[in-house]
């Protein structure tokens, strides 16, 4: 194994690999104890100063070792350098983990990143050859002598085992009815090291047995009473005691008998009288399987947790920090762990970013209807007035609005004793009986629609010649409103708006329903500055009417339909998204993105011209922000961003 | 306040100085590579250039010379920082048009001092 001495330019490398973490764990630690000069802090400041000295300590080791002057460093010396660095790096581990576990870390997520930081920099000290823990590979390997046992991870696992593996100390359990026997074998495991206990019968045996663990058992075969096979079944017999190991001790040289125990589940067979050297390399054996089950038990229970951590992180009750002994290891669990951590602390970041997002959308509200009071609308309108009773289970409360194709009416529903919005629909949207059953069609398909952001649509039904739908009422104000008292909105609304109402297309695209007709008339936002996307399906019955290639214009204002839609081609998921384009262009600049005198002219602007970008028009937009509404109102479907959900998250990486 | 433009790839060292740096008054933006390095030297105004020698898209020493070479930036100051500690390194970097040169692990006294000696005022 041993070659020539390194050359200065690996050594360089070496010396730069090394020095670099250790900086890094200076670095951090500095920085917190700078954070913890507060007397309540001492605690903290005790391990980060253990920290600090271990880096310290580290630190000249590697200096002396690798000192520039030197030029005969060969690989021996360097995996010395990498031994002895172990036990500082351990120091640091330790004093690391001890913090990361306490309640200050867990809350303060910017200060278990950084000490988190510090773990991994720790761990690259262990250089390229660094013992990897033992349990992810322990299944595959042959029971390894002491000698060439691999370290135990960093930070004692607490199964019992000390730090060196080659003077481990086990409890052990000598079961035999002979004094002498119980006495020769307890002096000469004590002189190695262990810890030994004696039982004279099996009924005693499983007594000690049950009150305390043992890493193994020797266990004698013939006895009186209960004899050595009748305590093996009993022992493995037992889920809390199947996993000591058993030696069975026999005066008997026997197949038949060795063979028996072997069945019954003896990890081994020795027999009288005892051969020392033979005697220590089994006991050694078989603690050392013993070690490396365990270790691969904790290994299961920590994947385990990692698995229900992420379950956790699913229902939305994972609080960070909660992996952080998983997180100290060494190996890829403890790497998954660290990703985990650092995954759920960007997303209570972004959770943050859109809580703050939505306060600023609410205080709009606010002020938008504390200047709107005569928003409330003429209620002489529709057919229908207060207090009419309708289809036989409705009062009308008042009129919401009316639009292209009919009015929408707050009202009660009388049977469910709730307030629901009924939307009646002109008679020209119904006549066409074609038209009418693909409409029914989309209605049942929207009804499936079931999200914070989207207005449920309950029914539809049809009273002395009136059709309607009936929906779920929210009690808010439209973004139209919202624009036309507010002028554009802050930057942060509009992405408060866009990335709800790309959730909300998300669903609805996912369920296989379109829109067709997003606008901001169409948009509802409630007191708390949560979006509800109204009209879902509904616009089928319109479709005839809005391509200009009929005549008429019936419906609306062509203002929010992408090119496809206009010249009444295939209309797809990427035709919403371009009218969320427009909304998120009014929202940020107050202003449509094309604008003309006559329908006409809108149309050859919509179809041929391009749109200012937001930022031109409103400096405040972020380059990005600005690109992407663009992106969003390509003229060619493919060109815009394909769907609601990658929206949604372009929108959440923003600001 | 002085304002400090921090070019460095990786990931931890950025993190780090910046945030030391932040702590001892000044401004620090960063960049993550050779050319943003350079774009954003180019559209503000930076009293100094902390610049990682080993970059990806192009390295600190090409940007260094493009921004010595540019009218806006050429008189602002720049430190080199290199990984290793080649006797040849320090006089390429000057070479390059580095005003000053640091070796990693960036050790900060050492460092603040330098970039002290470089900058007319304190922080």
């Amino acid at each position: 194994m041993t070659t020539g001495p390194l050359s200065r330019d690996a050594l360089a490398e070496l010396r730069h690999e090394l020095r670099t973490p250790v900086n890094h764990i200076v670095g951090y630690a500095e920085m917190l104890l700078e954070d913890a000069a507060d007397p309540v802090f001492a605690a903290r400041r005790g391990q980060l100063e253990a920290a600090l000295a271990g880096a310290r300590d580290a630190l000249a080791l590697i200096n002396a070792t690798l000192a520039p002057t030197r030029s005969d460093i060969g690989e021996d010396e360097v995996r010395q350098l990498y031994a002895s660095l172990r036990e500082p790096r351990d120091r640091i581990s330790s004093a690391i983990t001890t913090l990361l576990a306490t309640p200050d870390a867990r809350r303060d997520t910017a200060l278990g990143d950084d000490l988190r930081r510090i773990l991994s920099a720790a761990e690259r000290l262990g250089g390229p050859g660094a013992p990897r823990p033992a349990a992810t590979n322990a299944p595959e390997q042959p029971a390894p002598t002491p000698h060439a046992a691999p370290a135990t991870p960093p930070a004692a696992s607490g199964n019992g085992g000390s730090d060196h593996p080659e003077q481990r100390q086990a409890r052990i359990l000598v079961v035999d009815d002979v004094a002498d026997n119980r006495e020769v074998l307890r002096r000469r495991l004590e002189r190695e090291g262990h810890a030994v206990e004696t039982a004279e019968h099996g009924r005693r045996a499983l007594d000690l047995v049950a009150q305390r663990p043992y890493d193994l058992v020797l266990l004698d075969v013939l006895m009186p009473e209960l004899d050595g096979y009748a305590v093996l079944d009993a022992l493995k017999g037992n889920a809390a005691t199947r996993d000591i190991p058993v030696i069975m001790l026999s005066a008997l040289d026997e197949l038949p008998g060795i063979v028996r125990c072997i069945e019954h589940g003896a990890e081994d067979y020795l027999h009288k009288p005892f051969d020392p050297v033979l005697l220590r390399a089994r006991i050694n054996a078989s603690l050392e399987k013993k070690r490396l089950r365990d270790q691969e038990v904790e290994y299961l229970q920590q994947v385990s947790r990692v698995t229900a951590a992420a379950t956790a992180v699913e229902a939305g009750s994972y609080r960070p920090g909660a992996l952080s002994e998983v997180a100290a290891r060494a190996d890829e669990l403890g790497h998954l762990a660290r990703v985990f951590d650092t995954m759920v602390a960007q997303v209570r970041a972004r959770e943050e970013r859109l809580r703050d997002r939505v306060r600023d959308l609410r205080q709009e509200i606010e002020w938008a209807r504390r200047d709107s009071k005569e928003f409330a609308l003429a209620l002489d309108g529709g057919n229908l007035k207060t207090g009419d009773h309708f289809a036989q289970r409705y009062e009308i409360l008042a009129v919401l609005g009316r639009g292209g194709m009919g009015t929408v009416y707050r009202a009660r529903d009388l049977e469910l004793e709730e307030e629901v919005a009924i939307k009646t629909l002109r008679p020209e949207f119904v006549s066409d009986i074609n038209l009418l059953m693909r409409f029914k069609d989309e209605i049942r398909l929207a009804r499936r629609l079931s999200d914070p952001n989207i207005v449920r649509t309950h029914d539809f039904g049809e009273w002395s010649g009136v059709c309607f739908l009936t929906m779920e009422y929210v009690e808010g104000i439209t973004v139209r409103e919202l624009i036309d008292t507010r002028g554009r909105l802050g930057v942060s609304s509009a992405l408060a708006i866009g990335s709800q109402l790309a959730h909300s297309l998300a669903v609805a695209h996912e369920h296989g329903v379109i829109h067709r007709d997003i606008k901001p008339q169409n948009m509802l936002l409630d007191d708390l500055g949560v979006l509800k996307v109204m009209d879902f399906g509904v616009a089928r019955l319109a479709e005839r009417s809005t391509s200009i290639t009929e005549a008429g214009l019936v419906v609306g204002t062509p203002a929010y339909m992408p090119p496809e839609q206009l010249m009444a081609e295939a209309v797809d998921a990427r035709s919403d998204l371009y009218a969320a384009g427009v909304v998120l262009y009014e929202c940020l600049t107050g202003q449509p993105p094309f604008q003309a005198s006559s329908v006409m002219t809108l149309v050859a602007k919509l179809l041929t011209e391009q749109p200012r970008p937001p930022m031109e028009v409103n400096p405040e937009v972020p380059p990005a922000f600005s690109a992407l509404v663009l992106r969003l109102l390509a003229k060619k479907p493919e060109d815009r961003v394909q769907t609601g959900r990658e929206l949604e998250q372009r929108l959440q990486s923003l600001g | 306040m002085t304002r400090i433009l921090l070019v460095e790839d990786n990931e931890m060292n950025r993190d780090m100085l910046s945030r030391r740096l932040q702590r001892k008054g000044y401004e620090v933006t960063m960049a993550v590579d050779g050319r943003q390095g350079v774009d954003m030297a180019r559209s503000g105004r930076y009293d100094l250039i902390l610049m990682d020698m080993s970059l990806p898209e192009i390295d600190g020493w090409e940007a260094t010379r493009q921004l010595r070479a540019a009218p806006e930036t050429r008189a602002v100051p720049i430190i080199a920082l290199t990984a290793h500690a080649m006797a040849g390194d320090r006089d390429k970097a000057l070479e390059a048009g580095c005003n000053d040169y640091d070796t990693k692990p960036i050790e900060l006294p050492r460092l603040l001092g330098k970039i002290e000696a470089l900058l007319p005022g304190q922080p």
